[in-house]
């Protein structure tokens, strides 16, 4: 017979980037033959699925139905969309009222008058002109059409999507048969399940302020970690900082996180939750006790809040 | 607002409604439809894969035996918990297969083939699996027909993987220019093992195999050659597979010992390195040392001085004595080089060389059989895999 034993571990990363971010399909099973070239054929398939849905939701795609929604903006139309695509403003949606309104996905205009290179605040007149562009409250959804009243509204599945496709391909493994291992978009990670021998994976969520290092190691069989923090695109001008995460209504940056990592059984719900405890600031705590999820959190001062988190190891 | 306490949130302040975790689990698609339940799962894709194997042995001043062989593999999946893997081969054996000692090359060339298959049928349940096989080999002068039947059982983690087996073997001998030789050997052979996470990074493994075979034993093509009509063997082996994180690679070493009635004693060590190199090769060194004590009815070529040669010293009609190289005393080497690449979701290929050289003084702790000419080998193999 041609195929080898059983039994032994094996393990594969399959590296490629999509979505602006590095990532990785870390697999592991058998180590015969067949078993790689199952988790091979696998991963392809993952990747596939990741492409899929970037494409599908690239603002930088004229062809994507993110551009087809925008293209409405001011014109009175309406663009019916398909099935996931509305499961995913429903979910948009629901993200938008659970949190007083401040994750809005048609904030994204907002990025216009922030350039993260260059330390300057935004001219005034400049943002307020984007501010009156932003609020998913004026957007015409009714669950099947969806259409943006003013013109220069634009729609951003940017706060979910890199998620929503760790937790496809994360699926999509699965249903293959690769149990163990983990999807790593772009630091939105979705566990498949333990490692082969059944120990959890050890996750890293990185230090806000030293880049080189770990603020902390977390053990995860199962479930999804995401950490949203102001440490990746910033400026600091008169000793205050300048991130990316911006409030929806006053158009500036959130300041009271370093960073939060939170640890849910969807990668989709994990991102959510660490971006809407950003926007929150100073009641982020409360929020995130609320949801009941584990998180570690650093505050403004680099003080360290947690819940649960030592009892990812299930 | 939640309590604070030392900067982490208390428990009891807690009122989760997870309401975000509820509207995220809507979403289509990123919850797995039907999570594996087997530890040991059942295939899912089809494969279908062909090797092409060309193997060469040579000694000082002959080019011996000349094999290719090419195969086909079939792994057919079916309802989920089931799967039927077949796989033929036919081999093309040219060359002086029918030997004495080195020191005589008067061996005839012949060409052999033979076509072999076999199939298996596998029962996947929860942590579980059932087998049950059979194969046949046919050659002009020699048919053999096995039936095997073994499971595996895995723990309740997952660590531990327990393989029991069993296997019946019928051969039936003959030989080119003596349509009177119809003989029969009968094996029985139990096995069983152990397979055993120990860390993250290390499994081990451990196996015996007990075998116990009556009947014709003789090399026909040998004279004199008659070996006892019983054989039972055994072999005990040991694995050690260890994942190097540094290099994302795993060294695949293990040890065997062999044991027979025939008296030969052997010892086997081998090492591999499988190092992925980016997300579609994978090339894998490895080195094997074996060496043997000669069954005790070797006869080195040292001949009778009345009878001469071929006859060993003191030889009468029925002495248990056999010149056969494979049963005198040696050491060998091997090295191999595999090269794996996935080429994309349904085409893997991969390329094996491996060169073999056997000495009598490269036995461990003692001498060799004395007056035996160098051995050597070497496979090609080729083989290609889609998957459906």
């Amino acid at each position: 017979m041609l195929p080898a034993t059983q039994g032994q571990a094996g393990a594969e990363d399959f590296e490629f980037d999509a979505m602006a971010c590095p990532c990785v399909l870390h697999l592991a099973g058998d180590d015969d033959e067949a078993a790689r070239t199952h988790r091979a054929v696998a991963a392809q398939a993952a990747i596939a699925e990741v492409r899929r849905i970037e494409a599908k939701y690239s603002r930088y795609r004229a062809d994507s139905v993110v551009s087809h929604i925008n293209a409405t903006a001011g014109t009175g139309k309406r663009v019916a969309v398909d099935e996931e695509t509305a499961q995913l403003l429903n979910y948009a949606h629901r993200l938008y009222c659970d949190s007083d309104g401040l994750f809005d996905i048609s904030s994204g205009v907002l990025r216009r008058a922030w350039d993260f290179r260059n330390p300057a605040l935004p001219d005034k007149h400049h943002l307020e002109s984007l501010l009156s562009c932003v609020g998913w409250s004026s957007v015409k959804w009714d669950g099947d059409s969806v259409g943006l009243p003013r013109t220069g509204m634009e729609l951003d599945f940017g706060g979910f999507g890199k998620e929503y496709a760790a937790d496809r391909a994360a699926a999509l493994l699965i249903e293959r048969g690769v149990v163990h291992g983990y999807v790593n978009l772009g630091g939105d990670i979705r566990v498949l399940g333990p490692r082969p021998d059944g120990s959890p994976w050890r996750l890293g969520v990185q230090h806000p302020r030293n880049a080189g290092s770990l603020l902390a190691e977390l053990p995860l069989s199962g479930g999804a970690l995401a950490t949203s923090g102001d440490y990746e695109r910033y400026f600091e001008l008169d000793g205050q900082r300048y991130c990316h995460v911006l409030n929806p209504r006053t158009g500036f940056p959130v300041r009271y996180w370093q960073s939060v990592s939170v640890a849910a059984p969807l990668c989709s719900a994990a991102g959510a939750l660490c971006t809407i405890a950003m926007l929150y600031e100073s009641q982020g705590l409360e929020f995130l006790a609320r949801q009941g999820e584990a998180f570690l959190a650093v505050d403004h001062v680099g003080r360290l809040h947690r819940q649960d988190i030592t009892e990812l190891c299930t | 607002m939640a309590a604070i306490e030392n900067g982490s949130v208390t428990s009891s302040s807690r009122r989760a409604d997870r309401s975000l975790l509820a509207a995220a689990l809507l979403l289509p698609g990123v919850l797995p439809l039907a999570q594996q339940a087997h530890a040991e799962a059942a295939p899912e894709q089809a494969v279908v894969a062909a090797k092409v194997l060309d193997y060469q042995d040579r000694q000082p001043g002959l080019e011996r035996t000349h094999v290719q062989a090419p195969a086909v593999y079939l792994l057919l999946p079916i309802r989920g918990e089931w799967s039927l893997e077949a796989s033929l081969v036919q081999d093309s054996v040219s060359g002086a297969s029918p030997r004495y000692h080195t020191s005589i090359s008067s061996a005839s060339r012949q060409t052999e083939r033979r076509s072999a298959g076999d199939v298996k049928l596998t029962h996947y349940a929860a942590r579980q699996s059932w087998y049950a096989g059979a194969a046949v080999s046919d050659e002009h002068d020699f048919h053999s027909r096995a039936l095997s039947g073994g499971a595996s059982f895995s723990s309740e983690d997952n660590n531990r993987t327990l393989n029991l087996g069993a296997a019946f073997t019928e051969d039936r001998i003959g030989a080119t220019g003596d349509p009177t030789l119809d003989a029969r050997r009968r094996t029985m052979q139990v096995m069983g093992g152990v397979t055993q996470n120990v860390s993250p990074r290390d499994i081990v493994q451990g196996s015996l195999t007990l075998s116990r075979g009556t009947g014709f034993y003789d090399d026909p093509y040998k004279f004199p050659d008659h070996r006892p009509d019983q054989r039972n063997q055994l072999v005990a082996a040991a694995r050690w597979n260890h994942h190097v994180e540094s290099h994302g690679a795993t060294l695949r070493s293990g040890y065997r010992y062999y044991a027979d009635s025939f008296g030969i004693r052997a010892h086997t060590v081998d090492a591999e390195w499988v190092q992925p190199v980016g997300s579609r090769w994978r090339i894998t060194p490895g080195v094997r040392y074996y060496t043997q004590q000669a069954a005790r009815f070797y006869v080195d070529p040292v001949y009778d001085a009345v009878l001469g040669e071929p006859f060993p010293p003191g030889w009468t009609p029925g002495t248990i004595s056999s010149p056969d190289q494979r049963l005198s005393a040696f050491g060998a080497l091997s090295a191999s080089l595999k090269l794996d690449v996935t080429l994309d979701a349904a085409w893997a290929m991969d390329l094996k060389l491996e060169r073999y050289e056997q000495r009598a003084d490269w036995r461990l702790g003692g001498k060799g059989s004395p007056g035996l000419a160098p051995f050597s080998a070497r496979w090609v193999q080729l083989g290609v895999s889609y998957r459906f």
